[in-house]
């Protein structure tokens, strides 16, 4: 039996005005994973996050956590079982990091304990007595996972947590959020527009463009489609094709270069010695990685700001 | 009484206390040097007088004060962007009316300070008039409704905008209001002259003789009307700030 989704949306919608901001989002974050929104600036990840969390009203569809249908009498209590960091982190600048997850655990109702073991995690309990004003952006962007983290709940929704952070701070909160399933059994839905950062925290991935879902599976299945290809470069570009199409080859052409599936090198030094023998000059023989920028860029378009 | 509090661990280090602390003070330097160096004709009246001065000072005042009150309790949460984190946790309902009662406390701690301020002032300069008590509690009750539904005139004003300049001169008009349309009697049903129409004590000064008279007064329907107004007030404040803080996206 397959396990349930933690979270789910079906033809999720948000409109301001005419414009559809996210448009029939049907998003199936399965328990245990790092599921990683990926998308443009712009794109829907954070207003699509928002509805989840219930910040923002869906003009069309629904949204279930763990299972059970979200609405307004059940909101709160469902969303006690979850942790959320959106955009920015929040704080109290007038208080210390301390007493900020003081608040935050009153209102979760966790135990106090808990403080000491976020702070712990998060690596600022030497700044718990420090007021938050005076923190880094990295150290409140800390802090807000920590108050995310208070009650060590089951889901953890994470917008852009690694915005503004310095590259080690990038690194740090990135190897935190592994991290997180496999100590504290958590589900992860994280957004991001850096497809890098994604590629190297989640193992599932959702890609979302002008607020439609493009593309959801297993990072391991976005990429098998990074086919590598070979690439020719000859003088008689149409007799060529026309040649390799009679071995029954599938091929396709790109500008000067003509590409074809990998194949044996044996085959490859076949095919060489055909065009050879037909006067076709051979000036390149090249191996072309199709990258997952590229099948992202395929699948949100290439004009769009990354 | 969980969220309410949070309210108050998050105003630690706000000063909020001194701060309103400070601002009714000047409203009782104000009282001070109004009665300093009492004849026997001020002696006589002396409980009248402190009755007619209060209402007074809080339509030119209390605006302002509960628009600072209002704001300092508001702009943490705009500053920290802390909202989008804590309609996580509570619905938006719970978390304004958190806000409400929390500024209700403030309110019902300055209107009783304000009182014991006049009680330990008349006794301190011997009145000789017949001190009602009646009166001095019904004054608490009626300054305690007009300043909680500027209080939430303001709160509302507060949380709707980022910018707290906004609700600020909101208050301050409101105060420039007073001392502008003080005497004129359609001012008695705008939200900032509640403190006129619930004054229980009037005066009365003759022309000729430069005598002051304070008596209490009797009601007339249109004031007990403007009376009324405050609770109006409170209730058409209450329920459209909750509602357009329900219905606020982040």
């Amino acid at each position: 039996m397959p396990k349930q989704n933690l979270v789910e949306t079906h033809n999720l919608t948000k409109k301001y005005g005419n414009v559809r901001c996210v448009s029939s989002v049907n998003m199936q974050v399965p328990p245990g994973a790092i599921y990683g929104f990926l998308g443009p600036n712009g794109a829907g990840k954070s207003t699509t996050l928002k509805m989840i969390l219930g910040l923002v009203r869906p003009t069309e569809g629904n949204i279930t956590l763990f299972g059970i249908p979200v609405n307004e009498k059940n909101r709160i209590k469902l969303l006690t079982q979850t942790g959320s960091l959106i955009e920015s982190p929040s704080y109290y600048g007038h208080l210390t990091g301390e007493e900020n997850l003081r608040i935050m655990q009153t209102l979760k109702g966790c135990s106090v304990k808990d403080i000491d073991e976020v702070l712990k995690i998060v690596r600022l309990d030497g700044a718990r007595q420090k007021l938050v004003n005076h923190y880094s952006l990295g150290m409140k962007q800390r802090l807000g996972l920590a108050a995310a983290l208070l009650g060590f709940p089951s889901l953890l929704i994470l917008d852009e947590p690694t915005n503004g952070l310095d590259p080690a701070g990038i690194q740090e909160m990135r190897e935190l959020i592994r991290s997180l399933p496999d100590t504290y059994g958590m589900t992860i839905l994280v957004s991001s527009h850096l497809l890098s950062e994604i590629d190297q925290m989640a193992d599932h991935v959702g890609i979302i463009r002008k607020g439609e879902l493009v593309y959801q599976n297993t990072l391991e299945s976005l990429h098998s489609h990074a086919k590598s290809r070979i690439a020719l470069r000859v003088s008689h570009t149409a007799i060529a094709m026309d040649l390799l199409r009679q071995d029954g080859i599938e091929i396709s052409q790109d500008e000067d270069y003509l590409l074809l599936p990998m194949m044996e090198d044996s085959y490859v030094a076949h095919l060489c010695r055909r065009l050879i023998a037909q006067n076709i000059s051979l000036y390149r023989i090249e191996k072309r990685e199709k990258s997952l920028e590229d099948i992202f860029l395929s699948l949100t378009g290439k004009e769009t700001s990354l | 009484m969980i969220t309410l509090k949070t309210e108050f661990q998050k105003i630690k280090r706000r000063k909020l206390g001194l701060t309103m602390f400070a601002l009714t003070g000047i409203q009782f330097v104000w009282i001070l040097w109004a009665t300093k160096s009492p004849n026997e004709k001020d002696l006589a009246q002396g409980w009248l007088n402190l009755l007619h001065t209060l209402p007074l000072l809080n339509v030119i005042m209390m605006p302002t004060i509960m628009s600072v009150l209002a704001s300092r309790l508001s702009d943490l949460e705009h500053k920290g962007n802390t909202y989008k984190q804590l309609r996580t946790l509570r619905r938006p309902g719970i978390l304004f009316d958190a806000k409400v009662f929390c500024g209700f406390l403030f309110i019902a701690a300055i209107s009783a300070v304000q009182i014991l301020f006049l009680l330990v002032l008349g006794y301190h300069y011997h009145y000789t008039d017949t001190l009602d008590l009646r009166y001095y509690m019904l004054t608490l009750l009626l300054n305690f409704a007009c300043c909680f539904s500027l209080y939430l005139l303001q709160l509302d004003l507060s949380l709707l905008f980022f910018n707290q300049m906004i609700p600020l001169v909101v208050g301050l008009c409101g105060s420039l209001l007073g001392l502008i349309l003080m005497y004129i009697k359609m001012y008695s049903f705008l939200p900032w002259g509640g403190f006129l129409s619930c004054a229980l004590v009037g005066m009365d000064w003759n022309i000729e003789t430069r005598v002051v008279t304070y008596f209490y007064r009797e009601h007339s329907t249109i004031e007990l009307c403007a009376m009324g107004m405050v609770f109006v007030w409170i209730a058409i404040f209450y329920m459209a700030g909750k509602i357009a803080f329900t219905r606020k996206e982040i």
